[in-house]
């Protein structure tokens, strides 16, 4: 078995564990009151999950008894009828069986679970309404020839009302007929013996009683982040040790306190990491949903499953993921019909690529659709005036695609179920950039669309470069930091209230970062950048940080630069998280507070201000 | 014990009446009592996490002149405010740099702040009977109803007892945007 399957095993069997004993308590909850809604719901709710989870895994023993046991606990749900003691004897029977064949996931023990599966189906036949279970009402026997009427059953009940509408699909059904097939002599079995299921019973009430802990321990993320903080602080105190240490002092020893460190703090990391897999699996069953409704015929690839990264930048990127795999399937992969008639095979590919490059990892939502016609976007853009026609005009293709990130810019020509609510990609651009990430698009008509998220493996560290201004040390993350040049007073030029520069013979604006913090306090449109110009002395050497974001260069002059550094940023509390200018704040080997810069909120939310401004003073004169 | 100091005479029986009501279930209670403008203010102690001297303070841009930075305390970068300048106390803001400081951290799930107070703050042990939680006092000021829980009058101290967790929440901390 690979790596990477038995570490998935590993980790159902923990959860699965966790939902058998959850199972346990609910049904002890149910015996005492048979009414108690919340633990039907529940108990519902946990054998679905544990049904999906199994088949995803191939585990056939626990997905059909947890699924017979969703589908009656899916009636009582739906018509409240009481339990029966001898129902509720069998489930409990059924809950011990589920335990008994988690348990035996990586020991490879033969649990036998066909008996009380075979009776918890015919359980569930005596409660489904009477047209459809008179048929065995003479006999507790099943007769096989039963079995395809079950098997709609199940196939029926298979789509909740809590999901989207969604038409029985192949291979959800092919796993019905299987598990249907397999029945049959099962049934048989049932039929002949009900000895065989006696030594079942006596089979369980040897195991039952045993304790078991599953080999795993689950830990509120909270804590983790507690224990990220304080490894921070020990960092920072090792940092200030090193500073206060005149050379030769006990380097040794230093050296050795930096290594247990720095493992300490990377194992810690490592514990927050998983493999992007365990959310590129999830989306086997969207793009199943999703190619449904829109009449399409999708594949779904998986690449570079095993890469890791942060949970919590998963986290915060699963609703970003499913909108774009959405997008790609509802905008990108063309009809079967449209495919053909452009010489595609019918059935379209979205592929989920990962992969990493130093500390950025890669995630990659690739489609073979139709492509993004940029001319289409400039219009939509010119028609929500986003942008004016002559500037439009002017732009690169790149430019253009851009506008798809704007707020309120939405492709889809009518609302569908899928996509086209009008938020959309601003919004996976604002999840993407709020962890310090990048999206872009990169798209060629009629051969396919490719969304690339540029994420850091790590939300605790990350590169940045500290410089100075008034005496206060502040950050600014290296994602976004394109170059350091030095200019000199003759190289910036005054337009309008504002400064140009150039950089690599491209025109570039100019602020003293000095102006930008003070003009942050009235947002006043007016305000006369010019401050730190007018205050240079000619011939004097100013240092600028040149910010790329989103093709364009922007420069900030800034005091004086400091060294590169990585750093652990802290996010910061109530009320200064309000301060559209930074993103968070780390602590300096020195003890002192050093502010990160928010890049993409600076150039969205203060300078975006000046802009309009600029253009309503405009229209107004 | 004296009667509480009423302005308006009409209210006069209805805060005897809610005196009578105190009288019942008095409990004693722990405050923070510090000084802002020469005035003894009074938090509770559990509002309060602890009492530390002022570190050093990296001045954030873009937020009110009575939030005088951000502070390093005890690994969290939290803001420190003045609130001797937000009361309109002092015209000054403290410089920090000159004196020794302490700060007052203030936390709770979803705030953590520090207020600075120019000398040792002490404990002061209170009977819920001492508090006059009559509004009528502050419509002449610049503080909000909602940010005072009343006043404590202890011998011959007046100690105005602040919810400083309704003042964060109101917007008047909000910042320019």
């Amino acid at each position: 078995m690979k790596e990477k399957e038995k570490e998935y095993l590993e980790l159902f069997k923990a959860e699965a564990h966790d939902q058998f004993e959850q199972l346990n308590r609910l049904f002890t909850a149910l015996e005492a009151n048979s009414d108690d809604k919340e633990a039907i719901d529940a108990i519902f709710r946990i054998t679905h999950t544990l049904k999906g989870n199994s088949m995803g895994l191939g585990i056939q023993s626990i997905a059909e008894i947890s699924h017979v046991m969703e589908d009656i606990f899916g009636e009582i749900k739906k018509k409240k009828f009481s339990l029966s003691s001898e129902l509720f004897s069998n489930l409990y029977r059924g809950v011990d069986k589920l335990g008994q064949l988690i348990q035996a996931i990586n020991t490879d023990e033969k649990v036998s679970y066909k008996g009380i599966r075979t009776k918890l189906q015919v359980a569930f036949r005596k409660i489904l309404p009477e047209e459809e279970a008179t048929d065995d009402s003479g006999s507790a026997v099943v007769v096989p020839a039963d079995l395809p009427n079950a098997a709609e059953t199940i196939v029926a009940t298979e789509s909740e009302p809590a999901e989207a509408p969604v038409a029985p699909e192949d291979s959800l059904s092919a796993t019905e007929e299987q598990a249907v097939q397999e029945e049959a002599p099962a049934m048989e079995e049932t039929a002949a013996t009900e000895s065989q299921e006696a030594e079942e019973v006596e089979d369980d009430l040897s195991t039952v009683s045993d304790i078991s802990f599953s080999d795993f321990v689950n830990v509120p993320i909270k804590k983790l982040d507690g224990l990220i903080d304080l490894v921070g602080e020990l960092l920072i105190e090792k940092d200030s040790l090193a500073a206060g240490r005149k050379d030769g002092q006990r380097n040794n020893e230093l050296a050795l306190l930096h290594r247990i460190t720095s493992d300490l703090q990377y194992g810690i990391m490592g514990i927050r990491l998983v493999q992007v897999g365990f959310m590129f699996h999830k989306f086997h069953r969207i793009i199943r949903d999703v190619a449904t409704i829109e009449q399409k015929e999708v594949s779904l690839n998986l690449e570079g499953t095993e890469i890791e990264i942060d949970r919590n930048i998963l986290k915060i990127l699963s609703d970003s993921m499913v909108h774009l795999v959405r997008n790609a399937v509802s905008h990108g992969i063309e009809s079967p019909a449209q495919r053909r008639a452009s010489g595609k095979s019918t059935r379209g590919n979205v592929t989920l690529r990962a992969f990493n490059e130093k500390d950025t990892v890669f995630i990659e939502v690739v489609d073979d659709g139709q492509g993004i016609n940029e001319e289409v976007i400039l219009k939509k853009a010119i028609e929500k005036r986003l942008v004016s026609e002559e500037i439009g005009k002017g732009l690169s293709k790149d430019e253009k695609l851009q506008f798809i990130f704007e707020p309120g810019f939405s492709n889809a020509e009518k609302i569908t179920e899928v996509s086209g609510r009008g938020v959309g990609m601003d919004v996976v651009k604002r999840a993407t950039e709020s962890i310090g990430g990048r999206v872009s698009v990169q798209s060629e008509i009629g051969k396919g669309t490719v969304m690339q998220l540029a994420l850091p493996s790590s939300m605790a560290l990350k590169g940045a470069l500290l410089f100075q201004m008034d005496r206060q040390t502040y950050a600014v993350p290296l994602s976004y930091t394109e170059a350091v040049i030095s200019l000199h007073k003759k190289d910036l030029h005054k337009i309008s209230n504002g400064l140009m520069s150039s950089y690599l013979d491209r025109p570039m604006s100019v602020f003293f970062l000095k102006d930008l913090f003070q003009y942050g306090k009235t947002m006043d449109t007016s305000f006369d950048f010019h401050q730190g110009f007018n205050a240079l002395k000619k011939g004097e050497k100013i240092e600028v940080l040149v910010i790329s974001y989103q093709n364009t260069y922007l420069g900030f002059i800034v005091d004086k630069l400091l060294q590169q550094k990585e750093i652990v940023e802290k996010t910061l509390s109530k009320p200064l998280d309000q301060v559209p200018l930074f993103s968070g704040a780390t602590i300096l080997g020195n003890g002192q507070v050093c502010l990160v810069l928010d890049i993409p909120n600076i150039i969205r939310k203060v300078l975006k201000n000046k802009r309009r401004g600029q253009e309503h003073e405009y229209i107004t004169n | 014990m004296s009667q509480p100091i009423v302005n308006d005479p009409l209210h006069g029986q209805s805060t005897d009446a809610m005196k009578g009501n105190a009288n019942k279930q008095s409990t004693r209670s722990q405050l923070i009592v510090f000084k802002l403008g020469g005035e003894e203010y009074g938090l509770p102690i559990d509002q309060v996490k602890e009492v530390v001297l002022t570190p050093r303070l990296a001045p954030v841009p873009h937020t009110p002149e009575y939030i005088l930075g951000a502070a390093n305390i005890r690994g969290s970068v939290i803001a420190i405010m003045d609130l001797e300048h937000k009361f309109h106390l002092s015209d000054q803001i403290a410089n920090v740099k000159a004196q020794e400081h302490y700060s007052l951290v203030i936390e709770n799930e979803k705030f953590k702040v520090g207020v600075l107070v120019k000398e040792v703050p002490n404990t002061l042990s209170i009977d819920s009977e001492d508090i006059d939680d009559s509004k009528e006092v502050l419509q002449f000021s610049s503080l909000k109803e909602e940010c005072v829980r009343g006043i404590a009058k202890v011998g011959d101290r007046m100690i105005i007892l602040l919810d400083i967790i309704a003042m964060l929440q109101m917007d008047d901390v909000t910042l320019g945007s």
